[in-house]
């Protein structure tokens, strides 16, 4: 198919010591499209993830960027990862280095642009992620939610053709999810082609086009989002049932920004956070 | 990250400094001003003033047997038989001012302004007249009991002998102030505008030599033997010769004037007293001293009272004789006129102040030849340790060097290792037969030529190396592959000087290397020859020091690579994923993002990794380097206050570790990034 960006066949990875971590995955990613992986713990969601970038080399199976194979080791690994954004569950911003120069490093060291220039695109993706105010502080002074943005604009910078998302609010205060959320579906609608790995149950359902439910590293069912609410499966309704699936109702769908369903949390209409 | 690293003069301007630290600082310099200094000696004069029963101005003085003679204005003449301390009348020489006199063996003549010469040709004979009939003469000499050469104005040069006048005078007319002959043949002239004449037939023809400054205006000379030859110009440079009939003069730049060329004072009469002693006089009563053929001129203390302007020595021999001047002046000497210090002899080492006049620029020089090798040693270690970390962190495996190469090209490497393996083991067991012994065991016998067994050694550690090449898989699946060779080298590295004493480590570099002689050469052969100071001296002058700061810059690497590792090692290893996720290379993540943080972490740990180098900075006295610790035993060599001197040690070590570990605290909070480490406080 023409607008393939991402495929990935019999995808296995074996860790050293023995742990069969993916055991021969398969899943296409469309132009445009975000694919959310699912699963439980241990699953191989991250390590799929993580084999797409090349952070892991697989053990074996073939990922095409655009059709080209890009796990071989003659492929230029730098070129194909600045193609492919990342965002990190614990953010991963460079602390030593203030947001806006967070956002420009790889667009003036990779990309080989002028300091203007980069910081001109820089500006523009912070705007997009809503963090124009604080281009002059430190990660250390900046709330989870925000790190995670500045991430998320990172990413953006270097206009990759596809984003990955490594459980990006998983590491987040439940109030501070709402904003990384908001942004990430803000891309989704621009049309930005995304691989998530969440527990974020609604928000996959929300945002995403197609589900992937991964169970002992094997793809275990994969459908549209509807997916989520019948599950044709009786893993997947297992692993639903148990990320409370039955608190979740269909009015959250709207406010699910400020939900955070597999912490226990639902909110009782107060605002207030329940003291336990 | 520019904008994170601040600007020197913000890390040690002085407003920068807290009052507390201001406090210790101004305390320590006041404290370093008031270390006593002892009054210092008393220096009298050489010189003893002398009656001369005259106030005519006296102008020549000369030796003639035993007695020195005096001339003076009006025909004064005086004479003394005690070497100058007393002096007695002599029967006016006419009545005309007597200028100039000169001996020779029992010879002796006068020139008088009127041209008129008187001359003694025996010790006990009478004055006998010689007229010359000319004016404007200003000097004589004898060249022989029979022949006198006068010189004088326009050049003028008369030659007296066989009772006849002869005229020498040569095409060059500058006014001559004076002549001088070295025995009977070899004589020199000189005079205005760098005029300077030699003859070496006795005075019958005169040549001209090049001065060294065709300006000046050379006043006096003094032969004293074919390689002396001292003039002076009227404004106190000193010219120089020492080429068999000086052919070729220069000009002395004289040290104790600040290498100038001149003295800065006017001169009117140079006298060589000893192959490197020599005399100077001049108006307002300056005398002068060399010791050293004029590199060095002490000015002489007169008798209270005497500042006339001198006019001519006459030395009996180098240490005794006399100097006449203006105003009947008669000054005599028994030491050459040297300056005698006076007050103590032996410096009582006792007293603190006096040893620390001794021992202050010893322990100057010590203390700036300690911080030259501790600033090059730290530069070097840190770089070095960088380097070193950056290698043993570095994740690159022979299969990932290698995997990109078909199978084929890395078995045919296989066997080319594998055939220089054989050859190399060949060749080293053709050589044990050299030793002439018997039976393979031998080989594990450590003498005589080594490079048999190193050559067998690395055959069979090659060996073993490429038959994993050679057996190589797709895959590259065998252990060999596994090994990070980058890291295996840094390991070996810091292995090596982390398990060896430093000092053992000092002696191998300096005395078995031969570090330092070897950049050494390297460098005089790019840069030429350092010479004794100098930017070149201060690089490459040195064995000692290039050897010093190697040795301490390799061993401190070794230590600090472990430091900055663990702090490489500190930075979680998403950060490493992230500069990767964007693109950029290993080196790149590692420049950019890594080393940053990583150094910031450790700068409290690298800095007693410096402080631990200033320390070990003493070992390099074994070498011979003349740091702190060295001139502290040198110091106790000559004064044998041990306390004292070990304790003024102590405290330079103190003040530059010191010193240093608050420059870096200053970094260290300088260059803190909010949300990095944990570190107490603010």
């Amino acid at each position: 198919m023409e607008d393939v960006v991402l495929s990935i066949r019999d995808l296995h990875k074996i860790y050293p010591g023995g742990v069969h971590a993916v055991r021969g995955v398969d899943f296409d990613v469309h132009e445009g499209e975000s694919v959310a992986i699912i699963g439980s713990s241990g699953s191989g969601k991250s390590t799929v993830l993580r084999c797409i970038n090349r952070l892991i080399e697989p053990t074996e199976g073939v990922i095409e960027l655009r059709g080209q194979q890009i796990n071989t080791p003659n492929a230029n690994v730098n070129e194909v990862r600045s193609r492919i954004g990342m965002v990190f569950q614990s953010f991963e911003l460079f602390s030593h280095l203030k947001v806006l120069e967070n956002v420009t490093l790889g667009l003036r060291h990779v990309r080989g642009m002028g300091k203007s220039e980069a910081e001109e695109v820089a500006l523009d993706v912070l705007e997009r992620v809503d963090m124009l105010e604080r281009i002059d502080a430190y990660p250390g002074n900046l709330s989870g939610g925000q790190k995670q943005r500045v991430a998320i604009a990172r990413a953006l910078a270097m206009k990759p053709e596809v984003i990955l998302f490594d459980e990006p609010t998983s590491a987040l205060d439940p109030e501070l999810i709402g904003s990384v959320l908001q942004t990430i579906r803000g891309l989704a609608d621009e049309g930005m082609t995304m691989v998530i790995v969440t527990h974020e149950i609604n928000f996959a359902r929300d945002v995403a086009d197609r589900i992937v439910y991964l169970d002992q590293g094997k793809v275990a069912e994969e459908g549209p989002s509807s997916i989520i609410n019948q599950p044709k499966t009786e893993r997947l309704q297992r692993f639903l049932s148990s990320m409370h699936e039955d608190k979740i109702s269909e009015d959250i769908g709207n406010e699910l920004v400020s939900t955070q369903t597999d912490h226990g949390y639902v909110p009782d209409g107060t605002g207030n956070r329940p003291r336990s | 990250m520019n904008r994170a690293s601040p600007g020197i003069e913000r890390i040690f301007s002085w407003s920068s400094i807290d009052s507390k630290s201001r406090v210790v600082i101004l305390v320590s310099i006041l404290l370093i001003c008031s270390i006593p200094h002892s009054s210092g000696q008393e220096t009298i004069t050489g010189w003893n003033e002398a009656e001369s029963w005259t106030d005519h101005d006296l102008n020549a003085a000369v030796i003639h047997g035993e007695l020195v003679w005096v001339f003076g204005d009006s025909g004064i003449v005086r004479f003394s038989e005690d070497s100058g301390a007393t002096w007695q009348n002599h029967t006016n020489l006419g009545d005309v001012d007597l200028i100039s006199a000169d001996s020779y063996e029992n010879s002796m003549a006068v020139l008088s302004t009127d041209g008129i010469i008187y001359m003694k040709d025996g010790l006990e004979s009478e004055w006998i007249t010689i007229d010359s009939s000319q004016t404007g003469m200003k000097s004589i000499a004898l060249a022989g009991e029979e022949s006198l050469i006068i010189v004088g104005n326009e050049g003028a040069i008369w030659h007296y002998t066989e009772q006849t006048w002869w005229n020498r005078t040569t095409s060059f007319t500058e006014n001559l102030h004076d002549v001088d002959f070295n025995g009977a043949d070899d004589g020199l002239a000189v005079g205005n505008a760098g005029t300077i004449l030699a003859t070496d037939n006795g005075g019958t023809t005169w040549d001209y030599r090049e001065a060294p400054d065709p300006e000046s205006s050379i006043v006096s000379v003094s032969y004293f033997n074919p390689y002396r030859m001292f003039a002076v110009s009227d404004s106190g440079q000193i010219i120089y010769s020492t080429s068999p009939g000086g052919f070729e003069w220069q000009l002395r730049e004289i040290e104790s004037a600040g290498y100038n060329t001149t003295l800065g004072i006017d001169i009117s009469s140079i006298d060589v007293v000893s192959s490197s002693k020599i005399l100077f006089s001049g108006p307002n009563g300056y005398l002068g001293l060399s010791l050293d053929q004029g590199l060095n001129v002490e000015r002489n203390i007169l008798p209270s009272g005497v500042n006339t302007s001198f006019n001519d020595h006459a030395m009996f021999d180098y240490v005794s004789g006399t100097v006449v001047g203006d105003s009947g002046v008669i000054l005599f000497t028994d030491r050459a006129g040297e300056n005698e210090d006076i007050g103590f002899e032996i410096p009582d080492y006792n007293n603190f102040g006096e040893f620390v006049e001794y021992a202050d620029d010893m322990l100057l020089s010590g203390f700036i030849a300690t911080i030259k090798i501790v600033l090059f040693g730290i530069a070097l270690g840190f770089i070095i340790g960088l380097i070193l970390a950056m290698m043993k962190t570095a994740p690159t495996s022979l299969k990932n060097l290698l995997e990109s190469y078909p199978t084929r090209q890395i078995k045919g490497l296989g066997i080319i290792c594998l055939v220089s393996a054989l050859w190399l083991i060949y060749s080293g067991l053709r050589r044990f037969p050299d030793l002439q012994l018997n039976g393979i065991e031998y080989i594990f016998t450590p003498v005589g030529d080594p490079r048999g067994f190193a050559m067998f050694g690395l055959g069979v550690a090659i060996f073993v190396i490429s038959i994993q090449f050679v057996l190589a898989d797709e895959k590259l699946s065998g252990p060999l592959f596994k090994i990070r060779p980058l890291n295996a080298i840094a390991t070996v590295y810091t292995d090596f000087f982390r398990n060896t004493p430093l000092i053992v480590q000092f002696m191998f570099i300096h005395f078995g290397v031969r570090l330092g002689m070897r950049i050494q050469e390297l460098m005089e052969g790019t840069f030429g020859d350092p010479g004794i100071d100098g930017i070149d001296y201060f690089f490459y002058g040195e064995r000692a020091f290039l050897s010093a700061i190697f040795t301490l810059g390799l061993n401190s690497g070794a230590y600090q690579c472990e430091t900055i590792r663990g702090a490489i090692s500190a930075i979680p290893s998403g950060q490493m994923e992230a500069g990767r996720s964007i693109g950029l290379t290993y080196i790149g993540t590692m420049r950019l993002v890594i080393m940053p943080q990583a150094i910031r972490i450790c700068i409290p740990p690298i800095g007693n990794e410096m402080v631990n180098l200033v320390l070990n900075s003493s070992l390099a006295m074994v070498i011979g380097y003349s740091e702190l610790s060295r001139q502290g035993k040198l110091m106790i060599a000559t004064t044998f206050q041990i306390f004292s001197a070990w304790g003024l040690v102590m405290i330079s070590y103190f003040v530059v570790t010191w010193t240093l570990a608050l420059l870096l605290r200053r970094l260290e909070e300088k260059t803190k990034i909010p949300g990095l480490g944990i570190s107490g406080g603010g």
